[in-house]
């Protein structure tokens, strides 16, 4: 459900700088939202613990996962009729605030809706149902009114307890506000680092959205890098409107030499992690190998450093016209340097890799998300592709690599990724190139 | 599956049923499929050993399966009789035939099993461990799934 949250977002986008998100539910047929950080999750339930004598606004206690939570019902707390969900499940947004989690019942919950905190303006005086110093502002947003409640306020530091409730409901300007005020001067310093989580959490959200890349603890590290230059290029204006921010963002991110030969040089590092000798087979996976330019290479500089195996390269992509195209790929630079001379050949459509080289590599239209049918394999090389699949099929695929990869094997990832589980590998370096071994 | 494989495939369905049918036959994106599908109430089999193991199944719904074969024999059939059954496994033979023809010229050689045909409703089908290559054409009668799983031999 949490989820949710994020991805509705992205419909406003492209209009305001959205700096302020807010879930939104109705009561009794009236929308209101509340600040996303204060939800921790939705959730429905029903069959909620009586609490004798308690005020009639807390419906009872609940179990959420072990924690025992207090649920109260907003419509009755606020003198709002309650829609009949006899026997029905409720719709509950749980709240954390400062001091503790609880649980709120609404009529029904909506969506995630995102503004920017500049539209907001300040409760009319003569706002009605609701006790005005609950609300802090109303905004309105693709045409329905929206009014923010302070659930600080509500529900906030004092227990819901009886006193104040009531008070609230009868009579509007009692309570006095200073723990409130107190509180308020705390907030900026963890709020920054809050911010900065949920500009972060906003960005990975859009760059799913438009370029289908998942974050997860595969790239993780390099997307918060990633943030704070983005930050310093972009000032206070850092979320990603459109395909092109998403694009630039993720600008740094490719491998060297993606969608290109190898040259020389980095070949050479790679080449420095394979084994100095070894015959018979050699398996080598390639999965996400587009047009094939990084399997011509890896089959050159194995073939170059160990002429004697038996190389069997498994070429993979789920993308049929790049990879229709992997096969008969020519050569158009003049030279790609030495290390693929030996291997190059003069075809009736200009140069292209030799029967030797060709006959290596296998090229499969296939998604890895699928399973995946392997031999013991040698070596994988795996660039920026991990990055691209759901996070719990990268999880998948991690498991396939450490079933299928014999000890000692080698995996090449993305310039900015890592294994999943770092424990099962050990890493390699050589001026910039990172290989990890199978432990 | 193997990259080369693909095409022979694509184009022999499409030559084959623009052919017998004589009709506008559009070709939709190829995808891939999951081991476990469905199939759509009648199905061709044909098996293939030789280089590679698989199977090419051609899957349609009833009703379009007796669109053609009403279209490929010149007469109205109503039900799925055994001249209609005889005209798809006929379909799925000639299809799978010319693929398997321009594959050889490719330099792989593979093997055909007779066809068989599967009918019936709610009907799924499995290969282990091989995802399917579905190629889907649509034309006057119906949809049509040329569904091809194949793989190396280890």
């Amino acid at each position: 459900m949490k989820h949710v949250s994020l991805k509705e977002t992205k419909d406003q986008k492209g209009q305001t700088r959205i700096d302020f998100k807010m879930v939104t539910f109705t009561l009794a047929g009236k929308d209101y939202g509340i600040d996303i950080m204060k939800v921790k999750e939705i959730s429905k339930a029903s069959k909620f613990t009586f609490v004798p004598n308690a005020a009639p606004f807390v419906k009872g206690v609940y179990n959420l996962r072990g924690d025992i939570i207090s649920v109260i019902d907003m419509r009755i707390f606020f003198n709002l009729k309650a829609e009949e969900t006899e026997g029905d499940t409720e719709n509950m947004i749980i709240l954390r605030l400062d001091s503790h989690v609880i649980s709120v019942i609404v009529d029904s919950i909506d969506k995630v809706v995102g503004i920017s905190s500049e539209a907001i303006q300040p409760p009319h005086p003569l706002f009605g149902d609701i006790n005005i110093k609950y609300i802090s502002g109303v905004v309105e947003n693709e045409g329905s009114l929206y009014v923010i409640l302070d659930v600080e306020r509500i529900l906030g530091d004092e227990e819901p307890g009886d006193g104040r409730a009531q008070e609230s409901r009868s009579t509007p300007s009692i309570s006095s506000d200073a723990p409130f005020e107190a509180r308020e001067s705390t907030v900026p310093t963890t709020a920054s680092a809050v911010k900065e989580d949920v500009d972060i959490g906003f960005i990975e959200e859009t760059l799913i959205t438009f370029l289908s890349f998942y974050s997860s603890p595969v790239n993780q590290e390099w997307i918060r890098s990633r943030f704070s230059s983005w930050k310093k290029q972009k000032g206070e204006d850092v979320q990603l409107g459109n395909v092109q921010d998403a694009e630039a963002y993720l600008s740094p991110f490719p491998s060297p030499f993606s969608g290109n030969y190898w040259n020389s040089d980095y070949a050479e590092k790679v080449t420095s992690f394979l084994p100095a000798d070894n015959t018979g087979n050699f398996y080598v996976w390639n999965p996400g190998c587009e047009s094939g330019y990084e399997s011509y290479s890896v089959a050159c500089l194995v073939k170059n450093r160990l002429p004697d195996v038996h190389l069997r390269i498994i070429a993979h992509d789920n993308d049929l016209i790049r990879i229709s195209t992997a096969p008969g790929l020519v050569v158009n630079q003049a030279s790609l340097g030495g290390l693929y001379d030996n291997f190059l050949t003069n075809g009736s459509r200009g140069k292209q890799f030799n029967k030797e080289i060709k006959d290596a590599i296998l090229f499969e239209y296939h998604d890895i998300t699928h399973d995946n049918t392997l031999p013991k394999l040698d070596m994988v090389v795996m660039r920026d592709t991990v990055s691209y699949i759901v996070p719990d099929k990268q999880q998948h695929i991690f498991n396939t690599l450490e079933e299928v990869m014999k000890p000692g094997g080698l995996l090449i990832l993305g310039a900015h990724e890592q294994p999943i589980n770092p424990g099962a590998w050990e890493r390699l370096e050589n001026s910039g190139v990172v290989a990890y071994k199978k432990k | 599956m193997r990259v080369e494989y693909i095409n022979p495939f694509v184009e022999a369905a499409y030559n084959i049923m623009t052919e017998v049918l004589q009709t506008e036959v559009e070709r939709k994106d190829l995808y891939l499929k999951k081991t476990t599908q469905p199939v759509m109430g009648v199905a061709a089999l044909v098996g293939l050993a030789g280089d590679v193991e698989g199977r090419v199944l051609i899957d349609m719904s009833q009703d379009s399966a007796i669109k053609i074969a009403s279209t490929m024999n010149g007469e109205k059939l109503t039900s799925m009789d055994e001249l209609a059954k005889a005209t798809i496994t006929e379909l799925a033979n000639m299809i799978t035939a010319q693929a398997v023809t321009k594959l050889f010229d490719l330099g792989f050689k593979f093997d055909l099993t007779p066809p068989s045909i599967i009918t019936g409703e709610n009907m799924s089908v499995s290969d282990a461990n091989v995802e399917a290559l579905i190629v889907p054409l649509e034309m006057p009668q119906g949809l049509v799934e040329i569904n091809v799983a194949i793989r190396e031999r280890a």
